[in-house]
């Protein structure tokens, strides 16, 4: 019946969802993600494919007297699909194994086959890092590296690649020091819980900035700073709830009270920094002895500075900077946390320290409860957090299952079915598609909470294989008045690469891609005058072996006060605070640095040597195979006539050069 | 659903209907930088949608230049004369003035004077100290805020908070806010641009300036010294302009051959090449200072020292502004402590050293613009991210301080020669009108003609926006 209301209503389809489920505002209660999910009936005008997400998708649609657009064709579907689940483009074997597919299944076969590629967690990782601001250093003016700290994100590797069910992915990051090894494993043997992963998850805790330092130590206010820190994190990431902005007062219309906050912080009030040293008794002997002398001698030299002025200054300063240099690497570790020491919780008058209320325990949000009489933990409880990690991973919480599958929504389809992926509470976006997301959330939960599943069911649908165009200009112009920002799906929505895959499918391109997964992470040379604006330029200590600068770019180090600029310009995310969706912006920048810039002239020449080597000396093939390698299709007859003409002239490192300044090879379709 | 009610907390999320709004205008899928661009054409245009992002620069003002004293100067020894203070040399501060915080002075520390002596300058009479005898000559077209206060006594959050409003790194600096307010002016241009000191970093890193959660278009273009003064100008070795201009020919036509007319984003892209070439060829005149006459060297202390350096920034951030561009933060101190203006050690042979390289400079700009018309619509802003204290360190020096400092403003429709505020008879609290730093960055932004409740980007939930909870315009020095 729903098909035949493409009515006035319906033009406002939006609008109109937007009406029943904003209702009741004054009682946050009502607010429709604190309500359980429901699986509605499939509208009747379902397509043929029997996907309730085609479904719910083509409903809307229809509705507001819109139209899907027609199939995208399979070169398109192919490069897009590749770059969604492993973040690389397909290679020409890939390509024409598809096309030579006649199965009917064989869309469904190339996606089973990425699913199961290391390159798939690897791509997968990097949007959960981005939500988690993960970085190897704590920001602030010492930036310190946080040794062992990347282990943490070869767990989040593994374990996507594992499909580690997502309630335990999440337990193991909220509370995975207090399960230990020997508690609630289940069946994760053969996971990520390897070598120490439940202490690495808990690594999560560590990934904020923090800020440390000389002087007379505020003690009480930096512990504030790094509760605030944990407490925001898990809202944001798990729950998809901006609690922070409840940390100062009460909000009119919001469900979470200032006293809501700071019992949820209660629940990290005893966590500590924790490295546990991974080396043997007797390096870990050898390390300290070294260690301390290097750090005597700084000392005294530091002394000596300080009535030191003009040359006998600078030159403590050398002998200083030479010391720092000679002090041992730190031994192999894990970045963790424990509970130790509980810092009593109060509720803090405007967010200040100084300010203190009432003294409140751990409990989790008076709208998520039953009845508000709930008592709080005692003080005393243990394993506060697999207490919090439970509740988050019940399949009974309303929020997690909806805010991880409007996530992977997200991520494949470019906007997310909450356009607020990080905060669902009264001041987000309403659904786009209530239902949906509700079904979404709900197979997640049956499926076990393995993501492979939903994406799978997200990538062969009807919706996700559309083409970019929309069905005919009628429904282009019609479309661009009602639902200008397409939040009805009525085409695919054409993405720029983000900063990563760009740098990846540049390397892939031109051959030189090194696979290898795991381990410390690689520091890749930068100018010499970024590392000078460092406020320790030898904390930029370049990996020397060079065959490790081609790696893929989730393994180069992440550190907070030095962004490689190549992703810089392209929108890589500040990590400092989570970020739930990257920008995409256009500027000049941008082109400076694929024309000019090292990494690209470099690469360039890389893939112009390719191109001598495997298009043999005609240049229509070296075009015809430029063409393929970076946009996954042939040139046009026009193009192909360009390159060669351009070739009668030019070099092929420029036209390789042009190759990656072409929109075609920096979008998917 | 309620629609246009203003929400009653001041710092809250503005109501649905209105925030929509705002975005699906002008920030959904990424045509915010289109929305930009194509603000240039329409700036020129006399066009403007009044809403965030597409501002129309309706204020006096049109650029910042941006004086930042990195390591925190004295106001005791500058701008804010405290006879009392060196009456009491020596002494525990009296119980009366309360108590104050620092990083490294201990609560039993003595108070120490100063060796400066003041001198009134203007019409006014205003006094400033024997460390700025060129500024004080231009102390008519100067507002001395002389109350001003900020939250942190440590160098990379207050530096945080004196670009950001905020004192965690991760949020937009003023800079990043103003240009993704007011757009470029300049087609060839940077439109925000820092000009670090040679002699190395800052405490609070490259995140100072960022542009946090903006888009990446609101970076800021860091200046190098030497011949390549932007990242990525200069053409690769081997490639000559004509060859280059073959292969931007090339991408040009490669990416006509297969339009896809309906989508801006591309369009966009095609535009960037455009602007990068312009930058590349236009640029680098701007950059050139040997356009200028010898006699304006000369007003900027170029050629000679100690004002060699400070003086080319500060003409060439004359330059820019002239050019378009609408912030440039000119970074005196760098590096380690005693490189900055953080007088741990000795006051006396710090500062003395410090002012000597910016004096001249700073006056020969404040001339230079105001001859060439160019003051009223550029606001000069000079400060650090905290002043220094009454007591001692060490003997000679001064610890940080965060509770009263001063700060001044000249030009982009500032009322000059006069000051505002004070701090106490010792220079510790800012007593009268305190202002803090979200109250300048309030100020600045209204004289640019942005609304600090307008000027919104949404973030983790919340409509951000640079002054956190509502700032103050500084009225006294205003309209």
């Amino acid at each position: 019946m729903r098909c035949l209301l493409a009515s006035a209503a319906g033009l406002f389809g939006v609008l109109a969802v937007s009406l029943s489920l904003g209702e009741g505002r004054g009682d946050p209660r009502a607010h429709w993600v604190y309500r359980a999910p429901v699986r509605a009936d499939l509208p009747s005008c379902a397509g043929e494919s029997g996907s309730a997400i085609d479904a719910l998708v083509r409903a809307r649609l229809l509705d507001a007297g819109l139209a899907p657009a027609a199939p995208a064709t399979r070169l398109e579907l192919i490069r897009r699909v590749t770059f969604d689940l492993t973040g690389l483009p397909p290679t020409l074997d890939e390509i024409d194994a598809f096309l030579a597919d006649e199965r009917p299944d064989a869309f469904e076969r190339v996606v089973d086959r990425l699913l199961a590629s290391p390159r798939y967690g690897e791509r997968r990782a990097q949007h959960w890092l981005d939500v988690v601001r993960f970085a190897e250093t704590e920001g602030f003016e010492y930036d310190r590296v946080i040794p062992g700290l990347w282990r943490y994100r070869d767990w989040v590797i593994r374990a996507l690649n594992d499909d580690m069910p997502f309630d335990r992915f999440a337990v193991m990051q909220i509370a995975g020091d207090e399960l230990g090894s020997g508690e609630d494993t289940r069946d994760d043997s053969r996971d990520a819980s390897a070598e120490n992963g439940h202490l690495v998850a808990a690594g999560f805790h560590r990934l904020g900035p923090v800020r440390r330092n000389a002087g007379n130590q505020e003690v009480a206010s930096s512990r504030n700073e790094v509760l605030t820190e944990r407490t925001d994190a898990i809202g944001t990431v798990f729950l998809g709830l901006t609690i922070g902005c409840a940390r100062c007062h009460d909000h009119k219309f919001d469900a979470i009270s200032q006293r809501d906050y700071y019992r949820l912080q209660a629940y990290v009030a005893a966590t500590r920094e924790h490295d546990v040293m991974l080396a043997s008794d007797e390096a870990r002997a050898a390390w300290k002895a070294r260690q301390d002398a290097v750090t005597a001698e700084i000392e005294k030299i530091k002394k000596a500075l300080d009535d030191a002025t003009g040359e006998a200054e600078t030159a403590l300063r050398r002998r200083l900077a030479a010391a720092e240099k000679r002090l041992p690497r730190p031994l192999p570790t894990v970045a963790t946390i424990r509970d130790e020491d509980r810092t009593p919780i109060h509720v803090l008058e405007r967010g200040d320290w100084e300010r203190k209320g009432d003294a409140v325990g751990a409990r989790v949000p008076a709208v998520l409860l039953a009845s508000e009489d709930t008592p709080e933990l005692p003080a005393d409880v243990e394993r506060p957090r697999t207490h919090l990690a439970r509740w988050i991973a019940d399949p009974a919480n309303p929020l997690t299952a909806r805010v991880i599958a409007n996530r992977v929504w997200q991520h494949h389809l470019g906007h997310g079915l909450v356009g607020t992926p990080n905060d669902f509470g009264v001041n987000g976006d309403l659904p786009s598609h209530p239902e949906l997301l509700d079904r979404l959330a709900l197979e997640l939960i049956r499926h076990g909470w393995r993501l492979k599943s939903l994406h799978r069911a997200i990538v062969v649908s009807d919706v996700y294989r559309q083409s970019v165009r929309a069905a005919s200009p009628a429904v282009a112009a019609l479309a661009r008045e009602r639902d200008p920002d397409n939040r009805l799906l009525w085409r695919f929505n054409r993405r720029r690469l983000h900063a990563e895959e760009l740098r990846d499918a540049m390397l892939a391109v031109a051959g030189v891609l090194d696979t290898r997964m795991f381990g410390k992470s690689v520091i890749v040379p930068v100018e010499d005058e970024l590392v000078e604006l460092l406020y320790k330029p030898s904390q930029w200590e370049v990996t020397p072996a060079r065959r490790e600068h081609l790696r893929r770019s989730i393994y180069l180090f992440a550190k907070r006060n030095l962004r490689l600029p190549f992703m810089e310009v392209f929108d890589l995310p500040d990590q400092q605070t989570s970020c739930a969706r990257r920008e995409s912006s256009t500027h000049a920048p941008q082109a400076l640095e694929l024309l000019n810039g090292r990494l690209s002239n470099e690469l360039a020449a890389a893939f112009a040597r390719r191109l001598e080597r495997e298009a043999g000396e005609d240049d229509g093939e070296r075009v015809r195979l430029a063409y393929r390698l970076a946009t996954g299709r042939p040139p046009t007859a026009q193009e192909l006539a360009l390159g060669v003409a351009f070739l009668e002239q030019g070099s092929m490192k420029e036209l390789a050069l042009a190759i990656f300044n072409l929109n075609a090879f920096l979008h998917v379709d | 659903m309620s629609t246009e009610t203003v929400n009653p907390r001041p710092h809250h999320r503005l109501t649905r209907n209105r925030r929509e709004f705002v975005r699906d205008a002008f920030c959904g899928f990424g045509s915010l930088a289109l929305a930009s661009m194509l603000h240039d054409e329409r700036l020129r245009a006399g066009e403007h949608a009044g809403t965030a992002g597409l501002h129309p620069a309706n204020g006096p003002a049109k650029a910042v230049i941006f004086l930042f004293m990195a390591g925190g100067p004295s106001h005791i020894e500058t701008f804010d004369p405290k006879p009392l203070l060196d009456r009491l040399h020596g002494q525990r501060r009296p119980r009366e003035f309360g108590e104050a915080k620092y990083q490294f002075v201990e609560k039993n520390a003595k108070l120490l004077g100063t060796r400066r002596t003041f001198k009134r300058y203007g019409a006014e009479g205003i006094e400033v100290s024997d460390l700025f005898p060129n500024v004080g000559t231009c102390i008519d077209d100067i507002a001395v805020l002389r109350s001003c206060h900020g939250d942190m006594v440590v160098h990379s959050a207050a530096q945080y908070e004196l670009f950001s409003g905020r004192i965690t790194p991760g949020f937009p600096s003023m800079g990043s806010w103003i240009v993704y307010g007011l757009g470029s002016e300049s087609r060839s241009l940077p439109s925000y641009v820092v000009m670090p000191d040679p002699d190395g970093a800052l405490e609070a890193g490259q995140p100072m300036y960022a542009n946090g959660f903006l888009p990446a278009r609101f970076q800021p273009t860091m200046l190098r010294a030497g011949d390549t003064p932007i990242r990525n100008l200069a053409l690769p070795r081997g490639v000559t302009l004509a060859e280059r201009r073959r292969t931007l020919e090339l991408i040009d036509r490669l990416n006509r051959a297969n339009p896809a007319p309906e989508d801006d984003d591309l369009a966009a892209r095609m535009e960037a090449y455009d602007l990068a070439f312009r930058l590349q060829t236009e640029a680098p005149q701007v950059f050139d200072l040997s356009r200028e006459s010898p006699e304006t060297l000369e007003l900027y202390g170029v050629g000679v020292e100690p004002t060699n350096d400070y003086g080319r920034r500060c003409l060439l951030a004359r330059r820019l502004v002239e050019h378009g561009v609408r912030f440039v933060c000119v970074v005196s101190g760098g590096g380690p402590g005693t490189l900055q203006w953080d007088a741990h050690k000795d006051i006396e042979e710090n500062h003395v050293r410090m002012a000597a390289q910016t004096d001249r400079p700073i006056a020969g700009l404040l001339r230079d613009l105001k001859r060439r018309g160019l003051l009223d619509e550029t606001l000069v802003l000079w400060g650090g991210e905290f002043g220094r204290s009454p007591e001692a360190q060490g003997g000679r020096g001064r610890d940080h301080h965060n509770l009263g400092f001063t700060m001044w403003m000249a030009g982009g429709g500032v009322r000059g020669g006069q000051t505002v505020g004070s701090t106490d008879a010792i220079g510790l609290r800012a007593v009268e009108r305190p202002y803090h730093l979200r109250d300048i960055h309030t100020t600045i932004l209204h004289q640019l003609g942005l609304d600090q409740t307008e000027l919104t980007y949404p973030h983790l939930g919340r409509d951000e926006r640079l002054t956190l909870v509502e700032g103050k315009v500084i009225r006294e020095i205003v309209g």
